[in-house]
């Protein structure tokens, strides 16, 4: 199916020869992409995408963000995020706020594992969401990130790219270390894996800044050889000091996440149409700020979404409201809908494989919502 | 022979070191007393870098950001000459060798992995100018002259230290009903706690999330932390020591994990301290770190009988370092020959180091700056290198620091790293003559590894096929 060589090299197409992963369904099928961007620290939600609600100035007077970018009478958007706002004009973005994975332990490590693994424990799953959604509907992906993310993590063993200036080790002798590496072990599939890429892919070189690979992810995305999911990382939403409204370090952390939107879609051309970008992040943030103009972690939070894959431009919220009685724990915006059932709802749309079929496979069937409908235009 | 043990707890046999008769003694015997760092050249003070580090902040944000806040290219031109003249460039390559060459010339390898587990366990993140100014020193000055004392001192000191007040945000804590707290209400601003240093106190440094403790307790706890602060001045910013300030400090009584904590005397600072206590020998203090000890030494999942021990020596010398160092060095030989462990980059480069004699790091010639321009691309090798492998010591993104599982780190493109590393490091010259040598003292398995190399020449060649291999990832 994915084709690394394609992807680098972009001469030389060559089938990955008994790839148990090669399914002949799905090439039948119009390609279709799905981009996870983990927005690492819990992102605030209330910050991203306000909500036009007088007593949020209470609970935030030095942090309140001005200057939003409208979106509906109940929301609207932050000024950072220009890119996002031009495709919800076109109708090709959505935001679902008020969500959030089931964690409410405000803790990062825990909350990371979680929403990576899509468990209910921290710490007791080894492999992701994702890599078991595409190992169900069988397919391979991409990390731009020099470890392998626990999202993407499955039996499927799946592939990752991150620019390199070292040497380049020669193929007889990944060839002689590959036969030290037990059968059926974790290196031993991870190092065939290096060896059938192309001599031309293991120096390549390049800049790593985030919004580089993001072009380099969509150019790969674009493909129709390419591979169909890619994974991002951004890290610092950790906002405890200096949040700031418009400007400052959420400002600076949402810019760069427009950025990585912006190069995607410049980069994916056409394909933009069959692509679906989502969010992901551990938590949100309270909803009162502290003493130093930042906030703590909190549990609520919007999911961003971008793509010609989205149905239209909306906030789908179950809104709970910020009156102390609402909020939970008194402290943060409540979670109303399980972050879950849209990822299931996106893997589902975009891996042409039935809802019902994902959950039972990846969530180990909770009631989780099939938003499809009401989310993503098929 | 359990050859592998001295890899699992050290760097290996080296070119000119003989094997040690008696394994559990050598290793015991190297957790005593705290070895010096070594480097042929000064040594600069943490409070040392805290100047350079205050004047990089001063600098930028109050002259140089005014200055030319019209003109962007000649705020950047000025904020180079800047970077140059404070060394930002710079210190973060020199505390990477200072710290690699300790390392591998110590007579103690194996007080120097406990000092890397250590670090790493009180790690400070990559955040504002930390990494080129300060941690380098917080591991040198904290972390490794607290080793060799009880847990609790070198649990107080990593905690009240400056970089971990900063690191977790600790001085941005304002307890509601303090004197500054009310004054703040008074002009109608907020005044809460920050909770991160108190939550990461419990969940990561101390009793873990298997002591079942409560929002409640964080809270709580925020709440007796708040006061220690960094002052934040205009001239110095966040660069001064910490103090405690008792006019940000919640008073009153606070309860953590059932405990009611009071202030005795006439400061309410003690009350941290009486907390600091209690966690330091709370029963999953000792259970969690002698896990997390037998899990980086060991095996991916330590089992009870492994943690035992150590966990009673823990109990029996009342959190006394060497003793808990010593337990676990006794478990680690005797499950050598049946546990291996995955080894992170920045451990398996330096016995790959260690094991053929190499020339790295840099030596403090080689290091010699002027602070007048960019340091040469030799001297920035050092960051550059621990980048691409995938380890920079300075820089874990997490406060939980670098993972122990091999899971985190097997990719491909971290294993293209391990096979490209050894010709890094051959080109710098190695003093390693004899291979074989070099494999009888390390390998129990010697003929396996020796096969690997046969008919080659190229010492490169044989330490591209050697090191990453599976005998040298997993110990």
């Amino acid at each position: 199916m994915i084709n690394r060589r394609t992807f680098l090299t972009g001469s030389i197409t060559v089938t990955l020869l008994g790839s148990p992963l090669f399914s002949a369904l799905a090439e039948k099928r119009k390609k279709k992409n799905l981009v996870v961007i983990s927005l690492r620290g819990g992102m605030d939600g209330l910050s991203a995408v306000p909500p036009t609600d007088p007593i949020l100035e209470k609970f935030r007077p030095d942090i309140l963000v001005r200057k939003t970018l409208p979106l509906t009478s109940d929301f609207s958007l932050h000024p950072s995020l220009k890119n996002f706002h031009n495709a919800w004009k076109q109708g090709k973005a959505a935001i679902v706020h008020s969500s959030n994975i089931p964690y409410t332990m405000r803790s990062h490590f825990e909350g990371q594992d979680l929403m990576e693994s899509g468990g209910h424990k921290p710490f007791a799953e080894h492999t992701g969401w994702l890599g078991r959604g595409m190992e169900t509907a069988g397919l391979e992906g991409l990390a731009i990130a020099l470890p392998m993310p626990l999202i993407l993590r499955s039996k499927a063993n799946l592939d990752n790219y991150f620019p390199t200036k070292l040497s380049t080790p020669s193929p007889d002798i990944m060839k002689q270390v590959a036969t030290t590496y037990p059968k059926d072990s974790h290196l031993r599939s991870t190092i065939e894996r290096v060896m059938m890429r192309p001599f031309s892919m293991l120096s390549g070189t390049g800049s790593r800044k985030a919004f580089r690979l993001a072009s380099t992810a969509a150019k790969a995305l674009s493909k129709s050889d390419g591979p169909r999911v890619a994974v991002f990382d951004i890290n610092g939403f950790d906002t405890h000091a200096a949040q700031g409204g418009s400007n400052g370090e959420h400002a600076d952390k949402l810019y760069n996440l427009d950025k990585i939107f912006g190069q995607l879609r410049e980069n994916l051309g056409s394909t933009f149409e069959n692509t679906l970008i989502v969010t992901l992040t551990e938590f949100g943030r309270k909803v009162e700020q502290n003493g130093g103009n930042g906030t703590e972690h909190g549990y609520g939070t919007a999911i961003l979404m971008m793509g010609g894959l989205i149905k239209k431009a909306q906030v789908y919220a179950d809104w709970p409201g910020l009156k102390l009685r609402n909020m939970f724990e008194g402290q943060d915006l409540n979670a109303t809908i399980d972050a879950r059932s849209i990822y299931c709802s996106a893997m589902a749309t975009v891996f042409d494989t039935d809802f019902q079929k994902l959950n039972r496979h990846v969530f180990w069937n909770d009631p989780l919502e099939n938003l499809q409908d009401k989310l993503f235009g098929i | 022979m359990k050859k592998n043990f001295f890899r699992k707890v050290g760097f290996g046999i080296g070119p000119d070191e003989l094997v040690p008769d008696d394994p559990v003694s050598w290793a015991q015997n190297q957790v005593n007393k705290v070895p010096p760092l070594i480097w042929d050249n000064r040594i600069r003070s943490g409070e040392e870098m805290l100047n350079h580090y205050a004047e990089w902040v001063y600098t930028d944000r109050e002259i140089l950001r005014k200055k030319h806040k019209e003109n962007r290219h000649a705020y950047r031109e000025a904020k180079n000459k800047l970077r140059y003249k404070v060394g930002q460039k710079y210190f973060e390559n020199l505390e990477i060798c200072i710290r690699q060459n300790t390392v591998l010339k110590s007579k103690s390898p194996v007080f120097e992995r406990l000092w890397l587990f250590w670090c790493n366990h009180f790690a400070i993140i990559d955040k504002d100018a930390m990494p080129q100014f300060t941690t380098g020193p917080y591991h040198r000055e904290t972390i490794r002259t607290n080793m060799c004392g009880s847990f609790e001192t070198l649990l107080k000191e990593a905690t009240l230290g400056w970089s971990m007040i900063h690191n977790l945000d600790n001085s941005e804590s304002i307890g509601p009903q303090s004197e500054w707290g009310k004054n703040r209400r008074k002009r109608g601003k907020l005044a809460t706690v920050n909770e991160n240093h108190a939550r990461e106190l419990l969940e990561l440094h101390t009793v873990s999330p298997a002591a079942k403790y409560t929002q409640q307790d964080v809270v709580q706890l925020s709440y007796i932390m708040a006061g220690w602060e960094h002052r934040h001045t205009k001239k110095r910013k966040e660069c001064n020591p910490v103090r405690f300030n008792y006019k940000k400090h919640e008073p009153g009584n606070h309860k953590v994990l059932g405990k009611t904590y009071k202030q005795r005397g006439l400061s309410p600072k003690n009350k941290l301290f009486d907390v600091l206590k209690d966690l330091a020998i709370h029963p999953e203090t000792r259970r969690f770190i002698s896990y997390k000890l037998c899990r980086h030494f060991l095996t991916d999942n330590p089992t009870e009988d492994m943690i035992a021990p150590i966990v009673s020596a823990w109990e029996q010398s009342d959190g006394n370092l060497p003793t808990i160092h010593k337990a676990l060095l006794k478990v680690v030989y005797d499950y050598a020959d049946k546990e291996v462990k995955f080894q992170n980059p920045e451990v398996w480069m330096l016995q790959m180091v260690h094991m053929v004699g190499g020339n790295w790091p840099l030596q403090a010639d080689e290091m010699k700056y002027n602070f007048k321009i960019k340091p040469n691309n030799h001297q920035r090798k050092p960051r550059f290198f621990m980048k691409e492998i995938g380890y920079e010591p300075y820089r874990p993104i997490q406060p939980n620091g670098y993972s122990d599982i091999e899971s985190d780190w097997i990719s491909p493109e971290l294993l293209i790293r391990r096979m490209s590393a050894p010709k890094e490091i051959a080109q710098r010259r190695i003093t390693l003559k004899n291979f074989g040598q070099m494999i009888d003292k390390n390998f129990d398995n010697a003929e396996e590894i020796k096969y690997l190399i046969k008919d080659i020449k190229s010492p490169s060649t044989k330490m591209q096929l050697i090191f990453p291999s599976y005998r040298m990832l997993k110990t």
